[in-house]
């Protein structure tokens, strides 16, 4: 379990150079602990560049990110620490997987622990578990994997490093509706299991729905919303001013409201939709 | 031209995995006209893409027959140059809107195809010219294309393409990574390609949304094809999808759950517009049945 906080974080690329371009402006914001928050903006709204800090993959150009109350730079030297507490899956990250089997792919995080054997071989089955991978499939070669079996065995691999913080740039990109489904369940179950913190990227407004509790929203560079799903979604004019959008679903009952169907507010998902108008038609 | 623009019969391709063949087009048969709309659907590994390298001469057909513009693809006697003329006829926009820009400046970019066709420098200035308008990025030509949006640089591509005359352009999940601006941009490019030139246009997407709005859907599965029809035609039917590992839009989806419930309606609505003015014409049923009793 972990809280982590963003304080007036800015970030500039290429400082005191004619192409500096300041990627974040004064961003402050608190990661509710154990909750699944997702992260959406426009293209180049500063999302990626702010998942490369939580990790410190990269390091502010001012402000702080605070885990737990501590600076994550207050040691510089000892960095290497907060990529086992806050693990990164970056975009596509089946192409980084480079061991002999799944199995070792899936170990190689826990064994830079220096954890023992038997926990190493322990995390790795439960990894496997969190994202449906069958055991069989752990002694084959990354090969002989199709394209959303190696997706979800990379995000084992930063599973079974058990972060208190799991961050993942579009985990679900390219993936068929099934597949995709398969990896966020299973991520979130990861969090829900282990009380851990986890982040999501993506540019999908219906699995951030179904998937997130928290919701932050970027534009140029700025928090432009943060708050539960119900209160994010609520401000569908503000999203498409941004270049996001609400689902397809909550269109469907801003369209109803404005000819006259009463619903309750909130709906986000077909659920939530068949619960609110199923009365009407009794 | 002969009566379809694609015409493939029996269609089979296998990759090669330790010698053994892997068998992942089995006997697909598929046919499209000139002008036509489609949006091709199937889960990871169902063969839609391979299908697609096919189209454009990046496969060759294993077996089977297979004619694209008039090429016969499976001939063996196919030259390099019916390669040359088919990639002309048939463009295609890949996922990853990083990958496939070539040049340092947008323009050079767009100019890239024609000039390797061997068009006259003054004609190609012209294609540019109206290849960046038609797509929105006549602001852009001269700029680098590593500073540009995703979306736009997904609309350069098909610029590009544009400058090469195709009568096809097919675009392999090419939304994929864009945001929902950039994936309306692409969008609405290609509908405009289709709707105002006539062109071709094949779209490949695991976004139900998307394929609602074509005016065919093909659902692949398993290396055949598993339903071809109009998108409402295709959607009707949400646990054929759904065992081919893919799913419906979210209002067929509410629309389908409430018919479950016992709710009567009639009809099969993809978009919002069309599902908000079924269940408001239901409701108003409800309201003067309830006023009759």
């Amino acid at each position: 379990m972990a809280t982590l906080t963003l304080e007036n974080i800015s970030y500039v690329y290429g400082p005191r150079t004619p192409f500096e371009i300041k990627a974040l402006d004064d961003v402050s914001l608190t990661v509710r602990e154990g909750s699944v928050t997702g992260i959406i903006g426009h293209t180049g709204s500063g999302k990626s560049t702010l998942v490369q800090l939580l990790n410190g993959l990269e390091k502010p150009t001012h402000g702080k990110v605070m885990l737990d109350g501590v600076d994550i730079w207050e040691k510089p030297r000892e960095i290497g620490k907060i990529r086992f507490r806050v693990g990164l899956v970056m975009q596509y990250p089946e192409y980084q997987l480079f061991e002999e089997t799944i199995r070792a792919d899936i170990a190689f995080g826990p064994k830079n622990m220096r954890l023992s054997e038997e926990e190493i071989a322990y995390r790795v089955k439960e990894a496997a578990d969190f994202v449906g991978l069958d055991p069989l499939l752990l002694d084959k070669s990354p090969f002989d994997l199709s394209g959303g079996q190696k997706r979800r065995a990379a995000i084992a691999g930063v599973m079974a490093m058990k972060p208190e913080v799991l961050v993942l740039d579009e985990p679900a990109a390219g993936l068929d509706p099934q597949g995709r489904d398969t990896i966020l369940n299973g991520i979130r179950s990861y969090g829900k299991k282990t009380g851990s913190t986890v982040i999501i990227v993506s540019h999908s407004m219906e699995d951030m729905a179904t998937y997130c509790d928290d919701i932050v929203v970027m534009a140029n560079g700025k928090v432009r919303l943060s708050g539960t799903r119900d209160e994010v979604f609520a401000h569908a004019k503000e999203l498409t001013e941004v270049g996001l959008d609400v689902p397809q679903i909550t269109r469907l009952a801003l369209l109803l409201e404005e000819r006259g169907v009463c619903l309750p507010g909130g709906i986000y998902t077909v659920e939530a939709a068949l619960k609110a108008l199923k009365p009407l038609f009794q | 031209m002969g009566e379809f623009f694609i015409h493939a019969k029996d269609l089979w391709y296998s990759y090669e995995e330790n010698d053994r063949k892997m068998p992942v087009l089995r006997g697909i048969s598929i046919d499209i006209r000139q002008g036509e709309y489609v949006a091709i659907l199937g889960h990871n590994g169902s063969g839609k893409s391979t299908f697609a390298k096919l189209l454009n001469g990046i496969l060759e057909p294993e077996a089977g027959a297979l004619t694209v513009a008039d090429i016969d693809l499976a001939s063996p006697e196919l030259s390099d140059d019916d390669i040359f003329k088919l990639r002309r006829v048939v463009g295609m926009v890949f996922q990853n809107p990083d990958n496939q820009l070539v040049a340092t400046i947008v323009e050079d970019d767009v100019a890239f195809g024609p000039e390797n066709l061997g068009v006259p420098s003054a004609e190609i200035r012209q294609r540019v010219d109206e290849a960046l308008a038609t797509v929105g990025m006549s602001a852009y030509a001269k700029h680098e294309p590593h500073r540009l949006s995703g979306g736009q640089k997904q609309r350069v591509a098909i610029a590009g393409l544009i400058a090469m005359r195709p009568s096809c352009m097919i675009f392999d999940e090419s939304t994929a990574m864009l945001d929902p601006a950039g994936r309306r941009e692409v969008i609405q490019t290609f509908e405009k390609l289709n709707r105002e030139q006539g062109i071709t246009v094949l779209t490949i997407t695991h976004y139900m949304n998307e394929a609602a709005r074509a005016d065919r859907v093909i659902v692949i599965d398993d290396g055949r094809v598993l339903a071809d029809g109009t998108p409402y035609e295709i959607f009707a039917d949400p646990g054929r999808l759904i065992s081919a590992g893919l799913d419906v839009p979210q209002c067929t989806s509410l629309i389908h759950a409430l018919r479950g419930e016992g709710v009567k309606l009639e009809g099969e609505p993809i978009t919002p517009e069309e599902c908000a003015d079924l269940i408001c014409r239901a409701l108003e049923e409800k309201k003067n049945g309830n006023a009759h009793a």
